[in-house]
């Protein structure tokens, strides 16, 4: 029985511990894989994230003078801890408005049973799901890394262009890897190439040298690899070089990783191209970089300024749309439609100014223009990398 | 906090309870009653979501389907597949005793994950399937809530009644002996092979049922659910410490530890935002801990079984009498 007490007693602190956190002005959640499958990459996403939230409060706060405050929540990469910790944050911490989570299947699960129903908007920095588009979501969801198919499909045209007729294709089996190869497969074949092979494979695994054998079997000499460089992808490509299967290689964003110049070296890389996001001619990026930097951390990370971008237009829209959560979505599609002032990363008291002067602002973000379309995606800007020397070398857009 | 708020977190606090006491009920049926160690539940919760999502979803150009069939028929159709996909791995494996059994179901439940991950032109592959009708779905945030748990609850009930009767009826009390004392059971004539496989086959489908409701509260249902961790182990922990062998115990379990795994994020919300970060790993420190104090302090659980026949009617009555005469 005593345990029991206990027990009850322990549960009641916890709920009266969270009675205690709603203090702050305005709040917004930030959910993030902190444990769990992208246990690895969450902490920097976090970290540029709050970054913005800190360029929000040194330079004025919001909404007259408030302060933002991030809550952050962890979807630990699965539906079910994504729905309950989203269920916290809009429910019990009452935020405006949701960045992240970061896995698709979190995004799709929260967004239906949570924040759609709720009425609250939400803006994920790496939910990369062809599906998100398609979400009946009364404009309320949002993405500040383009879906796969933009990815998959413009890397397909531009190999067709530059010749590559018959291609394998290696793809990690998740949703990254398979949405971009599906894309890519759909584009590169509808468009008269070929694919001579085609097969997923599972992370973390020894050898792959089965694997490329049986893709090398349909006599393609180019391999495109979907996965990620310092992971999988990495072994993929030494013993696909070893072994001598393929003698070009092509990666998407997720190879362009700068382990795989240290581990493999340049010289060995000739053949070797990447596919990855490139800023338009602003310098969106560098300001990003700088400011990233300067609190310590790296902004080569994987989607670190994705998850920058989020948080920004999040405080955007809620300045613009004045603090009420009904009228963010609307206020997110408004703040980048590429129309209006150029606001770039960190220019916080400005797009204060111009929003309350009336004027229109356009968000120019880190990771690209982000011009919203209907359904809250963005198009992608990408680029062909190329190894020079020791580091990657923009080779050509991609169209 | 906001009181409408704070009623919409219970009440989907309500709603994971109830779905996962079906997957703890389920496994009640085969560990507490039968002594089968199944850890593959994450591959029957995965078959019941898939089928029911597939029968009910609308048509799409990545996954199998498009029958729109009402969500009824995929939820019977979930706990049909579920316990065909049973049959089969049943079959094969509880000859298997004990541990060699539970190596046996994490691998099947590997290879279901991987099967749904994998075979996209059937489940939709990593993209999952979308759309999924969810009944009282167009109502308002906290009525569709509302009315989803009515459903979730009423369903717990009819299931956790259906499975009392079964347990308390002779079918139980022989599950009871089998699992107690196997070759005194087989001395008395029983088939244990074919009685193990019922109950293995009567566990998954209450398991499937409970991936179905997740998958329609969700209206999607992504590979990325199917995580040993949260939907085998964790399972596991809330029988154990509710008691295993007692379905009371189990619901008590399941509420017991989705609570505390789910109220702990606001302890850990009160540190600062550095640490923060790091303390959401101690809550799966947390759970961890606590199966392990409970396995040193109360093995039984918290509910434990009640012991000997204390469940059948003849020994009730005499219990009466026996209190009367006192």
């Amino acid at each position: 029985m005593l345990k029991k007490i206990a027990l009850a007693a322990g549960l009641f602190s916890a709920t009266a511990l969270a009675s205690n956190a709603v203090q702050a002005d305005v709040k917004v959640g930030l959910l993030g894989g902190i444990s769990g499958p992208i246990a690895a990459m969450a902490p920097p996403m976090l970290d540029s994230a709050k970054l913005a939230i800190q360029q929000v409060n040194e330079q004025g706060g919001i909404l007259g003078g408030q302060k933002l405050e991030a809550v952050v929540g962890d979807s630990a990469c699965n539906p079910q801890n994504g729905v309950d910790s989203a269920t916290k944050l809009v429910n019990i911490e009452q935020v405006a408005g949701l960045i992240g989570p970061h896995c698709s299947g979190s995004v799709l699960a929260v967004a239906n049973s949570v924040t759609v129903p709720a009425g609250i908007t939400l803006i994920t920095p790496s939910g990369t799901s062809p599906e998100i588009t398609g979400l009946e979501d009364k404009g309320q969801v949002f993405r500040t890394v383009p879906s796969d198919d933009f990815q998959g499909r413009s890397l397909a045209r531009t190999l067709l262009n530059l010749g590559t007729k018959k291609v394998a294709v290696a793809y990690l089996n998740n949703d990254y890897g398979s949405g971009l190869a599906n894309a890519f497969k759909v584009e590169f074949e509808a468009n008269g190439g070929e694919i001579s092979g085609y097969s997923a494979h599972e992370e973390g695994k020894a050898s792959y040298r089965s694997n490329l054998a049986e893709l090398s079997r349909g006599g393609a000499d180019t391999l495109v690899i979907f996965d990620y460089g310092d992971g999988t992808g990495l072994t993929i490509l030494r013993q696909a070089l070893e072994n001598g299967f393929f003698t070009n290689f092509v990666g998407g964003d997720g190879m362009k990783s700068d382990a795989i110049i240290r581990e493999l070296g340049a010289e060995n890389l000739t053949t070797f191209i990447a596919s990855s996001p490139v800023g338009e001619k602003s310098n969106s990026l560098e300001l990003f970089n700088e400011a990233y930097k300067a609190v310590g951390g790296n902004p080569d990370a994987i989607f670190v300024s994705n998850s920058y971008d989020a948080a920004f237009l999040m405080a955007l829209a809620l300045e613009k749309a004045g603090g009420d959560a009904a009228k963010v979505s609307e206020a997110m599609a408004a703040v980048s439609d590429g129309q209006g002032e150029a606001v770039l990363p960190g220019e916080w008291k400005k797009a204060v100014e111009l929003i309350a002067a009336g004027k229109d602002i356009d968000y120019k973000g880190a990771s690209g223009d982000l011009n919203f379309d209907n359904a809250g995606d963005v198009p992608g800007s990408y680029g062909l990398f190329k190894v020079e020397g020791d580091a990657f070398a923009l080779q050509q857009a991609l169209n | 906090m906001e009181l409408i708020g704070l009623l919409n977190y219970a009440v989907f606090m309500a709603i994971f309870i109830g779905i996962y006491s079906l997957l703890a009920l389920g496994l009640n049926i085969q560990w507490g009653f039968s002594g089968l160690f199944n850890a593959g539940i994450a591959g029957f919760f995965a078959v019941g979501a898939y089928s029911s999502a597939l029968l009910t979803a609308p048509e799409s150009a990545v996954h199998l389907g498009g029958y729109q069939l009402p969500v009824v028929v995929g939820w019977i159709g979930a706990m049909v597949a579920a316990g065909a996909i049973a049959w089969p791995i049943g079959k094969v494996c509880l000859r298997f005793r004990s541990d060699y059994l539970a190596i046996a179901t994490i691998g099947v439940a590997e290879i279901i994950r991987l099967v749904v991950k994998s075979e996209g032109w059937m489940t939709g592959g990593a993209r999952g399937v979308n759309k999924i009708p969810r009944p009282f779905g167009d109502l308002s945030y906290l009525y569709s809530q509302l009315a989803y748990l009515a459903l979730v609850f009423a369903i717990v009930l009819v299931v956790y009644w259906a499975i009392e009767r079964q347990i308390s009826a002779p079918w139980g009390r022989m599950m009871r002996g089998i699992r107690d004392n196997e070759d005194a059971a087989t001395a008395m004539g029983k088939d244990i092979k074919a009685r193990r496989l019922e109950a293995f086959i009567f566990g998954a489908a209450v398991m499937g049922l409970g991936g179905a409701l997740f998958a329609h509260f969700n209206r999607s249902i992504t590979p990325e659910a199917i995580d040993p961790m949260i939907a085998t182990f964790l399972i596991w922990i809330m029988l154990i410490l509710g008691g295993s062998g007692n379905n009371r115990g189990a619901l008590l379990g399941v509420a017991v530890v989705w609570i505390i795994w789910s109220a702990s994020e606001f302890v850990t919300d009160q540190l600062p935002t550095e640490y923060a970060i790091k303390a959401k790993y101690m809550r799966v420190f947390i759970i961890g801990l606590l199966l392990q104090l409970v396995l040193r302090f109360r093995p039984e659980g918290i509910l434990p079984e009640p012991q000997g026949t204390a469940g059948s009617p003849e020994v009730k009555t005499f219990q009466k009498q026996e209190s009367a005469a006192k």
